[in-house]
């Protein structure tokens, strides 16, 4: 047999077509195992004790392997989870919680009550909700296995709320000998009672993280809503791949290769809808609201005066459009504790004068300044170039508050580096600050106890350190209220009185929407700060 | 030969030793707390500082040294403050990825670029050595991520030949293991096939304006066993030498390429740990960057000899 240029030439382009034609082929029958989901979540897993850490992603591994004894439904409020009964005393004082049948642990060991009170005390360290319940509590004495109590030295009426919310850290119940680990220290064993396991041999820090259904998972009988009713799980493996790079994760989605992409950035977003098959939604209807941070230990700042200027200068409309761009997903707003929630009231948000022409809220801040006394000292603004809304809304808040003739020097450097810093309570020319931008979760902001930033306890607070009393008093009557409505009444007060004091800055509110595959997933509940992957089926 | 080899292995003793104290003191001197990066957002100042105190960070710095530097002599480079699992453990599970990939952009740019930099000399001055000098520029010149957005968008997206992303390792099948390398390969390739084309060509210009090369020409060896067999033998010292530099270069280059098309390995590794100021890893990473940088350069200058009989190392 014989062979010219000219065949192996043909023979060559052939083999080249079949192999081309077989790629996209073999490529969909190994990536698609039945049953299963992919998602790019927003950072990666690399702590997985939720209660050591506040990192949003351990929260989510934690609402995937662990369960909680209530949870928030989706109109946030608590529902029993674990717990099947609540006996609640006559006085408020006493709680008497009996877990419903069938809880086990991803071990195959029952779930006990002793478990549940180690878990609870564990927990309590290190959440701020946490804290603020167990001030009250006076015991918590195991009844028998399946039943504990939870004895208050006086009526509390979050108790429910804050083992039911989403925010980090979750309440999540853990066996005993893992909770009794040290709060500070990180658990090294890693099992849970929720719907899914977690599959520790595949899990790859940076890279992957994987999870396989729990088929001795009962769920319970109501429908899901928020945290909370039958966690259904539907999926076999949920594997979650790290991706750092937004682009590759966009390209990915669009290809098929992944099911959800967890925090699209805003100009990727239209790409991402045209695309076949994929679905932009916002899940967390909340958001997030961005706050900017003042020091109150140092001039100008520790003058109201200053503040209210900077206050004044500040812009929420031009941070929005320069951090988050589409009018769509952004809005200003006057509440500290997120509009459209609960709490979402704005009263004393006349004094931000969000809807007055900047000239004249400028030429307000500059009479202000003046009256605190601003001498020119140059202002520290802690500046996290690698995280793009905090890099935009820093760079605007610089050229608002020199437009009222502050003389601004931005310390530009990671987001790491400014966590260290922005800890420092020196004066700013001693490696101290006096700004820095961060922003939480809307659902996080909404509970004036369990976000730390709302307390103002001086030196002891949050990083800007600002120190009110009467501030203090109404977040404190604000728990002890006993209904909704009259939470609200105080959440007013509060709210005015934050502005007044302008115990920080808020730079207006915006939504994150998720990207996935609705041509093969649905069944998506959605929860503020939490991505859940029972209720979701895989249909095509 | 052998005691030059073992001189050089033994020098490597002190280069690990100023690598580690150099990185040590820049990455403790440079800002950033993990205790307040582990503890996050919402954590409250003690919290904080009782995540320093258990995870040693409040000892004096020397102590802090003393302890990394004797556990790393004795092969324990510590554990991730993060995810707790042993930098030994991650190191293992990121070098697969980054050196397969490592190894197809090598055999993708050396294979293009020596055959291109050979013809580019051959035809010296012609259009086909224009054309290779213009590709060897633009090589230079687009930023990787650049020319890998565009092949996943025509390659991955529009046609659907090959994966946007990922990494399968090669236990799982050859065939999976390569589509996952094409793209990064060729992208990543693009700037050493510039460099290696570019030294190849004057090298071997250089070499076949030698009366020996004439005197062959002029005997009737043909032009492909004298190009290779005499040209490009007697030109490979100062190609293998820029070879030996790519390889090393790659180190630094793979973190790009490893980000754009989501293969996970020791570079990504990296530069999340030092986004997260999570020190063992940089410091563990960083020493054995140093030693396979010091190995590459031995093993180059081991080849020489090889290659031309006429050096001799005593």
């Amino acid at each position: 047999m014989t062979s010219s240029r000219r065949s192996v030439l043909t023979a060559g382009v052939a083999a080249a077509a079949l192999v081309g034609a077989g790629v996209p082929h073999l490529t969909r029958a190994q990536a698609r195992p039945p049953r299963q989901a992919r998602m790019v979540p927003h950072g990666d897993l690399n702590i997985l004790d939720p209660i050591w850490t506040t990192q949003n992603m351990a929260a989510y591994h934690g609402a995937m392997m662990y369960d909680t004894l209530y949870g928030i439904d989706a109109n946030f409020v608590p529902q029993p989870q674990m717990v099947g009964r609540t006996d609640i005393s006559a006085d408020r004082k006493t709680y008497t919680m009996e877990l419903r049948p069938g809880l086990k642990w991803h071990d195959g060991t029952p779930v006990t009550a002793r478990d549940c009170v180690a878990s609870l005390r564990r927990w309590q360290v290190k959440d701020g909700a946490g804290q603020h319940l167990f001030e009250r509590v006076a015991d918590t004495p195991v009844v028998d296995d399946k039943t504990f109590r939870i004895v208050l030295k006086e009526p509390y009426s979050l108790l429910l709320d804050a083992l039911a919310k989403t925010t980090t850290p979750l309440c999540v119940m853990m066996k005993a000998e893992i909770a009794a680990t040290d709060p500070n220290t990180q658990i090294t064993k890693h099992i849970g009672s929720g719907p899914f396991k977690f599959v520790e041999a595949e899990y790859r820090p940076g890279s992957r993280v994987v999870y396989e259904r729990n088929p001795d998972y009962v769920p319970r009988s109501e429908p899901a809503s928020g945290i909370s009713g039958g966690k259904r799980v539907l999926l076999d493996r949920v594997i979650w791949d790290i991706m750092p790079d937004a682009q590759t994760a966009a390209s990915a989605l669009m290809a098929g290769e992944v099911d959800f992409f967890e925090l699209p950035p805003t100009d990727i977003l239209p790409a991402l809808g045209a695309a076949p098959g994929v679905k932009i939604e916002a899940f967390n209807k909340l958001g997030n609201l961005g706050q900017v941070r003042l020091n109150h230990l140092h001039p100008p700042f520790n003058n109201v005066a200053a503040r209210k200027a900077a206050q004044l200068a500040i812009s929420q409309e031009d941070i929005q459009r320069a951090a988050v761009g589409d009018p769509k997903f952004y809005r200003t707003c006057g509440s500290n504790f997120a509009c459209g929630s609960a709490m979402g009231v704005e009263d004393g948000s006349e004094a931000l004068m969000i809807n007055v022409p900047m000239a004249q809220r400028q030429a307000r801040a500059r009479e202000l300044l003046k009256e605190a006394g601003y001498d020119g000292k140059p202002i520290v603004l802690l500046h996290a170039t690698n995280i793009h809304v905090m890099n935009q809304t820093i760079l605007v808040v610089a050229q608002n508050l020199r437009q009222i003739g502050m003389n601004v020097q931005l310390a530009s450097t990671d987001w790491g580096a400014v966590v260290t810093r922005r800890s420092n309570q020196n004066p700013p020319d001693q490696g101290g600050w006096n700004v820095f931008y961060t922003y939480s979760g809307g659902n996080s902001a909404a509970n004036p106890i369990s976000l730390f930033a709302h307390a103002a306890i001086g030196r002891k607070a949050w990083f800007g350190w600002p120190e009110n009393p009467a501030i203090e008093l109404m977040r404190t009557e604000w728990a002890a209220a006993p209904t909704l409505e009259a939470r609200r009444a105080v959440a007013s007060r509060l709210n005015r009185a934050m502005i007044e004091y302008v115990h920080d800055i808020k730079t207006g509110q915006w939504v994150a929407p998720v990207a996935y595959r609705s041509d093969r997933l649905r069944g998506f509940v959605q929860i503020p700060e939490a991505i859940p992957w029972w209720n979701v089926e895989r249909y095509a | 030969m052998l005691s030059y080899i073992l001189r050089r292995l033994l020098g490597v003793i002190p280069v690990m030793l100023v690598v580690g104290v150099f990185v040590f003191s820049l990455l403790h001197m440079a800002p950033g707390d993990p205790a307040a990066i582990i503890a996050g957002d919402n954590a409250t100042p003690a919290s904080i500082a009782q995540i320093r105190a258990s995870l040693g960070l409040d000892r004096p710095l020397l102590e802090q040294f003393g302890s990394w530097g004797w556990a790393t002599l004795r092969g324990d480079l510590g554990v991730s403050m993060f995810s707790q699992i042993a930098v030994t453990t991650l190191v293992e599970q990121r070098v697969g990825p980054t050196f397969s990939l490592a190894f197809t952009t090598m055999l993708v740019a050396v294979t293009i670029a020596i055959t291109m930099g050979v013809l580019a000399a051959w035809k010296a001055g012609s259009l086909l050595d224009r054309a290779v000098m213009g590709l060897a520029v633009t090589g230079f010149s687009v930023p990787v991520f650049v020319v890998g957005y565009i092949m996943v968008y025509f390659v991955a997206l529009k046609w659907r030949w090959l994966p946007v992303q990922g990494y399968t390792p090669m236990a799982e099948g050859f065939w999976p293991w390569l589509q996952h390398l094409v793209l990064p390969s060729f992208a990543l390739g693009l700037a050493y096939v510039a460099l290696i084309a570019r030294i190849t060509r004057a090298s071997m210009l250089e070499v076949l304006s030698e009366d020996y090369i004439r005197t062959a020409s002029a005997k009737g060896v043909a032009t492909l066993p004298m190009l290779l067999g005499h040209a490009l033998k007697n030109a490979a010292v100062p190609i293998i030498t820029v070879i030996g530099i790519g390889v090393a270069l790659l180190m630094s280059g793979v973190v790009i390429t490893e980000s754009v098309f989501n293969i996970p390995g020791v570079g990504r590794l990296v530069v999340d740990a030092i986004a997260r100021r999570d020190y063992p890893i940089i410091q563990g990473v960083m020493v054995i960057f140093a030693a396979v940088y010091v190995l590459i350069n031995l093993a180059i200058d081991i080849s020489y000899s090889f290659l031309d009989p006429r050096i001799r190392y005593s």
